[in-house]
C-alpha cells in the first residue's frame, strides 16, 4: 500500500517537475525573442529557410485539407441547421466553430504531424551526432540559432495558416450556400460581419500563437532529452509528439475557458 | 604537438586549453562535427555570421576564398555526409580559421583520418591556411608518435 502511495506520489511530482522545467524554459525562449540583436544574419537565415519548410512546403497538402474539410464542416452544418429550422444560426456558427476553433485545431495537427515531428527528430540527431557540441564549441547560442528560428516559424505558421484555412472554408460556404440553400452574396457576406466578434477573433490569435510556440517549444525540449544513443531518438520523437498533443488539448480547454469568461463579463 | 600516454590525460589537457582560448578557440576535432543540414560553405560562413554580424553573402564570399586556397571550391555546396575524411579535415580547419584572432587546437587528426599514414597532409593544409591563424597545438596519443616523424610546424 505504502509503495503504491509512493509510486503516485513520486509520478505526480515527476509530471509536475516537467510542467515547471517546461514552462521555465518557454519564459527564457520568451525572453530571448525581444532580444533584438539575437537576429543575426545566419539567424534571419535559419528563419526563412523554418518559414519555408513549415509554412511553404505544406501549402498543397493544407489547401486540400481546407477546401474538403471545410465543404463538408459546411454542408454537414447547414443541413442540421435548416432541418432544425435554426438557419438563421449560420453565421454565428461559422465564426464562432469554424473560424475560432475548427481551423485552429486542424492547422495546429497538421504542422504538429509534420513540422513538430521533424523538428523533434532533428534537434534529437543533432545531439546524437554532437553538433550541438559544435555550436558550443564555437560560441553559437543554441536557443538563438537553432530554438528561436523554430519557434518564431512555428507561431507565424499556425498563426498565418489558421486564417488561411478560415479563409478557404468561408469561402467554400459561399459556395455552398448559394448552391444548397439559396443563399445570396450579400446575405451570406452580412450574416458573417454580424455573428463576427472583435474579442473572438483576438482570442484566436492569441490561442494560434500559443499554440504555435507550444508544438515546436516542446519537441525542441524533447529532442535536447536524447542521449549519445541513437535508440535514444525515436523515444524522444514519442515522448515528444505525445506531448505536444496534450499541450493542445490543454491549450484548447483554456482558450474555451477564457472565451466563455469574455462572454459571460463583457 | 602535444602527445599523451592516455586518454584520460589526453581529454584533461585538451580541456584545460578549451577552456583557457574559449573566445579564440578554433576546434578541429570529431567531437566538433560540421552541421550536417548545412552545406559546407554554410559551415565555414557560419562562424562570422554569427559572431562577426557579416551578411550571408559577405561571409560565403570569405568562406569561398578560403575554399579556393585549398582548391576546395568544388565542394561548397556538399554536405557532411557525403565528404571525403580529407575533405571532412580541410573543411573543420577552414571553419576552425574563420574564428577571430584563431588559436587552432586539433584533436586528434588520425581519428578524424583514420587512413592517413604519416603527417604530410595535415602539414601541407596547415601551411596553406598558416597566414590565417596564429597558434596551432595538436593533441594526440603517445603511440601515435611515430606518425608525426618528420616535424610538426608549429609547436604548442
Amino acid at each position: 500500500m505504502t509503495t503504491a502511495i509512493e509510486q503516485i506520489g513520486r509520478s505526480g511530482l515527476h509530471v509536475v517537475r516537467s510542467f515547471r522545467d517546461t514552462l521555465a524554459f518557454a519564459f527564457r525562449i520568451l525572453a530571448r525573442m525581444f532580444d533584438v540583436p539575437a537576429y543575426n544574419s545566419a539567424v534571419r537565415m535559419v528563419l526563412i529557410n523554418q518559414i519555408y519548410f513549415t509554412s511553404v512546403q505544406i501549402l498543397p497538402l493544407f489547401l486540400s485539407v481546407a477546401v474538403i474539410s471545410g465543404a463538408i464542416v459546411i454542408g454537414i452544418i447547414g443541413q442540421y441547421l435548416t432541418h432544425l429550422g435554426l438557419f438563421e444560426y449560420f453565421g454565428q456558427l461559422l465564426m464562432g466553430f469554424v473560424v475560432t476553433e475548427f481551423a485552429p485545431f486542424i492547422t495546429v495537427l497538421l504542422i504538429a504531424l509534420r513540422s513538430s515531428s521533424a523538428v523533434n527528430a532533428e534537434i534529437a540527431v543533432m545531439k546524437v551526432n554532437k553538433e550541438l557540441n559544435t555550436l558550443n564549441v564555437f560560441r553559437i547560442d543554441e536557443i538563438n540559432y537553432l530554438f528561436l528560428p523554430r519557434i518564431l516559424s512555428g507561431i507565424l505558421s499556425v498563426v498565418l495558416l489558421s486564417w488561411l484555412f478560415s479563409i478557404v472554408v468561408l469561402t467554400s460556404g459561399l459556395v455552398f450556400s448559394a448552391l444548397l440553400f439559396n443563399m445570396s452574396i450579400n446575405d451570406y457576406v452580412t450574416v458573417l460581419l454580424t455573428s463576427a466578434k472583435f474579442s473572438d477573433i483576438i482570442v484566436m490569435l492569441i490561442k494560434c500563437a500559443t499554440m504555435g510556440f507550444f508544438i515546436v517549444m516542446i519537441p525542441i525540449r524533447y529532442g535536447m532529452r536524447a542521449t549519445d544513443e541513437l535508440t535514444s531518438i525515436p523515444v524522444s520523437v514519442l515522448q515528444g509528439m505525445v506531448n505536444v498533443f496534450i499541450a493542445i488539448m490543454i491549450i484548447e480547454v483554456v482558450s474555451l475557458i477564457v472565451m466563455s469568461l469574455i462572454e459571460k463579463f463583457i | 604537438m602535444r602527445l599523451y600516454s592516455s586518454e584520460e590525460l589526453l581529454d584533461r589537457e585538451l580541456g584545460d586549453v578549451m577552456a583557457q582560448e574559449k573566445r579564440h578557440l578554433g576546434l578541429v576535432s570529431l567531437d566538433a562535427p560540421l552541421i550536417s543540414n548545412l552545406s559546407v560553405l554554410s559551415n565555414i560562413a557560419l562562424v562570422k555570421q554569427y559572431h562577426g554580424r557579416l551578411s550571408v553573402r559577405e561571409a560565403e564570399d570569405i568562406a569561398v576564398m578560403r575554399l579556393n586556397k585549398l582548391h576546395l571550391e568544388d565542394i561548397a555546396k556538399k554536405r557532411n555526409p557525403v565528404l571525403l575524411e580529407e575533405q571532412r579535415f580541410c573543411v573543420m580547419v577552414l571553419r576552425a580559421v574563420m574564428v577571430e584572432d584563431p588559436v587552432v587546437v586539433i584533436d586528434r587528426p588520425f581519428k578524424i583520418m583514420p587512413d592517413l599514414d604519416d603527417t604530410r597532409f595535415i602539414r601541407e593544409v596547415l601551411t596553406s591556411v598558416d597566414d590565417l591563424f596564429q597558434e596551432c597545438h595538436i593533441f594526440d596519443y603517445l603511440w601515435n608518435e611515430e606518425r608525426y616523424t618528420g616535424g610538426m610546424i608549429h609547436d604548442a
